[in-house]
């Protein structure tokens, strides 16, 4: 093959990373990406229209996001393996897509063994055959930086928003962070923009009381990460005037996990003697340790049918008996409405608004 | 004063119906006792149920039935963490929680708990190690939990390849032939599948089990059908369909509400097996059977009717 | 004058409104059907509990809404205090029955489970996905089996041999229903066991995990059910308490928050004869087509709710 065509790349909308997928897809892989549009209800619409009932919601969000991502022009879609059903959504969405016949070219990480690494340099040349391989690995890791910089931004934003007096100002500055994200083209740019995030957030004055409501949020790593799959559900809470946490996203779990976090499993021995899935104990681990710090409640997130989060709930529930901290259990799937989300998350704020006046 | 022998307790559900042997023979063997649950009926299933997290598997609801049954009644109640033996050779997730959800589940009980691992991919722990270890921590000796295991897989092996020689059997037999695709504590359990199984056989048809074909060829032949399909059981059955597709008048892909790889290996399977009739058929706590045979007579109906013998 | 408090619970099925003084007397109570037109059903309310109101005595200082179009009916009356149902349930009954534990709740849509510590909610749980065991599964179990809702509670208590219905989900109930009925169980011993069913789904799904204390408070509309009164009090082992006022207790907590909180503004009854109308307007702002719902006093836009997002803000 004399000349080889630029390929369209596009990989799911999948919470804030997709500033990150594209700088790496472009800055790192020389192709071009198609930034899949927004999810929206259309989204949720096609990808239940052709997917199997039964099947957890994020595969229903990712087929639907990959369709509209091959109307925007993509030519390549990217999926990745997994430790749970997520490693087979790729060959199951390949089969979809192509019996409603369209023609793509599609990478699946299932496909290659990720404990070798010749295999990413096979992947690499996939891509794009004229990678320089050396300076793949620099930019790549320029993309992850991103993926850092966008999950610390986005914690400490859940956190203090709630308490934002400027009328829109931390959302704003948030809002300006992200936007800085998608457009960066080199490192310089990233950096920039997290300065100016950085800066921008600390020149706010919060007016937050000495011991606000704090609410500790743990799930399944697709739904507890997307605001839109999980209906903004850490908007709405910071909006009724609660900090937010959240330890689960790509930085804790992948990033730093193996290297800092492999001692949580040795934390909750007394709770699990084994990995119970493959985020139960970073989950397990973390709703305990906001019960430790005296929380005031804990929200745990799953899409329908998500087998290790069911599992985990057993736990929670001895966590929330030991501790007496209210878990208020949250199941998505593709029907859940806005205004059923609200009246449960309303009765919550109140329950340990209530509480906290009285204990 | 005579010693008083250990008893292990096997829940009826679940990886007892692939290991049932295995486990039987490897404690005896070391001077232990085996003590299993009652078939399943009404009051397992309910008490597994209420148990159970609502939105979980009928099996798991079962299996913590029989757990229940067996809570007090013996010194150990075993439930090991079986995650994978390697790549794309992996088990739901639900088996790697088992041990732990169980201890949850039961924390009010004094009950003890056995368990080991096996997770080749991430630990390189296989079973022999894993049982043989188990066997230490029960004070037996290293030599004798390992002549132990080797007499136990020995069985085990032996039992299927007998059961894997009279599918051979009756494939060679005159009739009509449906081929079951399901796993095997779905197919055997009388509260799920052995209805299928039975009313099938009233029926004049020949029930074949996918799942009980050559474990290696299996393997191999699974390829054929789904390249990345990352679970163990699944690829066995997915197997045994690419082995027999041709020898059989239909497929039945049984499977327990709302079992996660079911849910897309048989979405797959209708997708890309062809030219045989094919039947989806769910399972849930159903007290009767009425809804099931209705489903399972219009089929063996429609099968009947295409082979014009109707 | 003295002063009174409003409150009214707007359900799907029901609506009910109350109107208490300052020590919680009930001064005035009404219970109608909403018909699924709740700005109707509200004009209604506030007309009928007009007639049982000393007006020469008593005037209402603050109103308080609740139930699932509080939103809706907050607006046209002027409310002071906008709560959702589970709050306003947990409010109502612990100001009546101080030492309650466990309030069960079953209402037409949804399930609730309400813990209680003191006096104060300490945990709570809904219904997850789906409507089995429910007020529309019983209505709809009762009309396949020619019997009027009413009557069911009657029906269960006669049957000795309750037959055994899967509950889990609706479609796999229904299934299993008509099976039984087609293998000629007794009728009550099918309604007992649908009732068994609702007990017994109700504590696997929303009580799972929930260390259920007496006293127990049972509410909802299906509370009004005998049969399904009984399946709790033998599954749970303890009495359960049905309070003849207990449809009531989301519109009584909806007028002691209202009383609690800090917003007056007095009532005006001459809401009954004022024109109200909604309007459903789709927003084109992006694909979600966000349905914004805009409420119009006569001509006049009052309110307007359901954008997702701040592009649907302007779209009236």
């Amino acid at each position: 093959m004399a000349e080889v065509k630029m390929r369209s790349v596009s990989f799911p909308q999948y919470a804030e990373y997709s500033c990150a997928f594209k700088y790496i897809v472009e800055q790192a892989l020389g192709c071009k990406y198609v930034v899949p549009p927004a999810l929206t209800k259309r989204t949720m619409e096609l990808g239940t229209k052709y997917s199997p009932d039964f099947v957890c919601t994020p595969f229903k969000t990712i087929l639907g996001s990959m369709i509209e991502a091959l109307e925007a022009g993509a030519d390549t879609l990217l999926m990745t393996h997994g430790l749970c059903r997520l490693g087979y959504y790729g060959e199951l969405a390949e089969q979809i897509l192509r019996d409603l016949g369209y023609q793509f070219d599609f990478i699946n990480l299932s496909d290659y063994d990720m404990s070798k690494k010749k295999e990413y340099i096979r992947i690499v040349r996939r891509f794009n055959p004229k990678v320089n391989y050396a300076r793949f690995l620099v930019q790549f890791m320029e993309g992850l930086r991103m993926v850092e910089y966008v999950d610390e931004i986005t914690c400490e934003y859940y956190k203090n928003c709630g308490f934002d007096p400027s009328g829109g100002g931390y959302k704003r500055a948030y809002q300006d962070f992200l936007t800085a994200m998608r457009t960066a083209q080199s490192r310089a740019d990233v950096e920039a923009g997290y300065r100016a995030a950085k800066r921008e957030l600390q020149s706010i004055p919060l007016d937050k009381p000495q011991r606000p409501l704090r609410v500790g949020v743990v799930g399944e790593f697709y739904t507890v990460m997307d605001a839109f799959s999980n209906l903004e559900l850490e908007q709405k809470l910071a909006d009724m005037g609660v900090e937010v946490h959240r330890w689960m996203n790509v930085t804790n779990q992948f990033l730093r996990y193996g290297s800092g976090q492999k001692n949580l499993k040795v934390k909750i021995q007394d709770l699990c003697q084994y990995d119970m899935g493959p985020t139960s104990t970073a989950n397990i681990w973390y709703a305990r340790e906001c019960a430790e710090r005296g929380y005031d409640g804990l929200v745990h997130i799953k899409s329908a049918a998500c087998t290790p989060e069911i599992d985990v709930m057993p736990v929670l529930q001895n966590i929330s008996a030991d501790y007496k901290i209210p878990v208020l259990y949250l199941t998505y799937d593709a029907q859940t409405s806005d205004v059923g989300l609200m009246t449960r998350l309303e009765a919550f704020y109140d329950m340990i608004h209530m509480r906290k006046k009285v204990l | 004063m005579e010693k008083q022998i250990i008893t292990i307790g096997l829940p009826r559900a679940m990886l007892y119906y692939r290991y049932r042997t295995l486990w039987r023979v490897f404690f005896q063997e070391l001077g232990m006792e085996t003590v299993v649950s009652a078939p399943t009926d009404r009051e397992i299933l309910e008490r597994g149920t209420a148990l159970a997290i609502d939105e979980a598997c009928l099996s798991l609801k079962i299996y913590l039935g029989h757990v229940a049954a067996l809570v007090g009644k013996c010194d150990y109640i075993l439930a090991p963490r079986v995650s994978n033996f390697g790549r794309h050779r992996s088990f739901c997730t639900r088996f790697e929680a088992l041990p732990d959800l169980v201890r949850n589940v039961f924390r009010g009980e004094k009950q003890k708990w056995l368990s080991y691992e096996v997770d080749e991919e991430m630990k390189r722990a296989g079973e022999e190690d894993a049982l043989v270890e188990l066997g230490r921590s029960l004070g037996c000796s290293a030599k004798a939990a390992k002549r132990a295991y080797k007499a136990a897989k020995k069985a085990e092996l032996a039992e299927h390849k007998a059961r894997v020689q009279k599918q051979e059997q009756l494939c060679r037999r005159e009739g009509m032939k449906v081929l079951i695709a399901a796993h095997s504590y779905v197919a055997e359990d009388p509260y799920m599948g052995r209805a299928v199984t039975d009313y099938l056989k009233r029926s004049g048809v020949i029930p074949l089990r996918a799942d009980l074909t050559d474990r290696d060829g299996a393997l191999k032949h699974s390829r054929e059908l789904s390249p990345t399909c990352k679970w163990e059981l699944n690829r066995e059955i997915l197997g045994g369909i690419a082995l027999r597709r041709g020898e059989v008048d239909g497929i039945i892909l049984l499977s327990a509400f709302p079992c996660g790889p079911d849910a897309m290996v048989n979405e797959l399977i209708t997708r890309r097996v062809k030219g045989v009739p094919m039947l989806n058929l769910v399972l849930d706590s159903q007290s009767g059977t009425a809804g099931v045979e209705t489903r399972l007579e219009s089929f063996i109906d429609i099968i009947r009717f295409q082979e014009g013998k109707l | 004058m003295e002063h009174a408090y409003l409150g009214i619970d707007v359900g799907s099925i029901s609506t009910k409104g109350v109107i208490i003084d300052k020590k919680n007397h009930i001064l005035s109570s009404q219970y109608i059907w909403t018909q699924g037109d709740p700005i109707g059903a509200v004009k209604e309310l506030v007309r009928l509990l007009e007639g049982q109101f000393d007006k020469e005595r008593y005037k209402i200082v603050a109103t308080g809404a609740t139930g699932s179009a509080r939103k809706l009916v907050g607006t046209i009356l002027g409310a002071t205090m906008v709560k959702n149902e589970i709050t306003a349930h947990a409010v109502g009954t612990t100001t009546f029955y101080p030492d309650v534990r466990t309030i069960l709740e079953i209402g037409g849509q949804d399930s609730k489970i309400i813990l209680v510590e003191n006096g104060v909610a300490v945990d709570y749980a809904m219904n997850t996905l789906c409507a089995a065991g429910t007020g529309a599964f019983l209505s709809s179990q009762a009309k396949r089996l020619g019997i009027e809702v009413e009557e069911i509670g009657d029906y269960a208590l006669r049957s000795t041999h309750p037959t055994q219905i899967a509950a889990r989900c609706t479609v796999f109930a229904e299934s299993d229903l008509v099976h039984k009925i087609q293998m000629g169980h007794p009728r009550e011993d099918i309604i007992a066991g649908v009732c068994n069913a609702v007990a017994s789904n109700y504590l696997n799904n929303v009580g799972k995990g929930k260390k259920i204390v007496s006293p127990v408070v049972f509410q909802g509309g299906v509370s009004k059910n005998k049969g399904v009164v009984a399946a709790f009090e033998r599954t749970l082992g303890c009495p359960v308490i049905v309070d003849p006022n207990g449809h009531l207790m989301g519109a009584l907590g909806a007028a002691v928050l209202a009383r609690r909180g800090s917003g007056r503004q007095e009532f005006d009854f001459s809401v009954e004869n004022m024109e109200f109308r909604t309007r459903e307007a789709s927003c084109g702002g992006c694909s979600n087509h966000c349905e914004i719902i805009c409420v119009y006093r006569g001509d006049q836009l009052i309110d307007s709710w359901g954008n997702r997002c701040e592009r649907g803000a302007g779209v009236h």
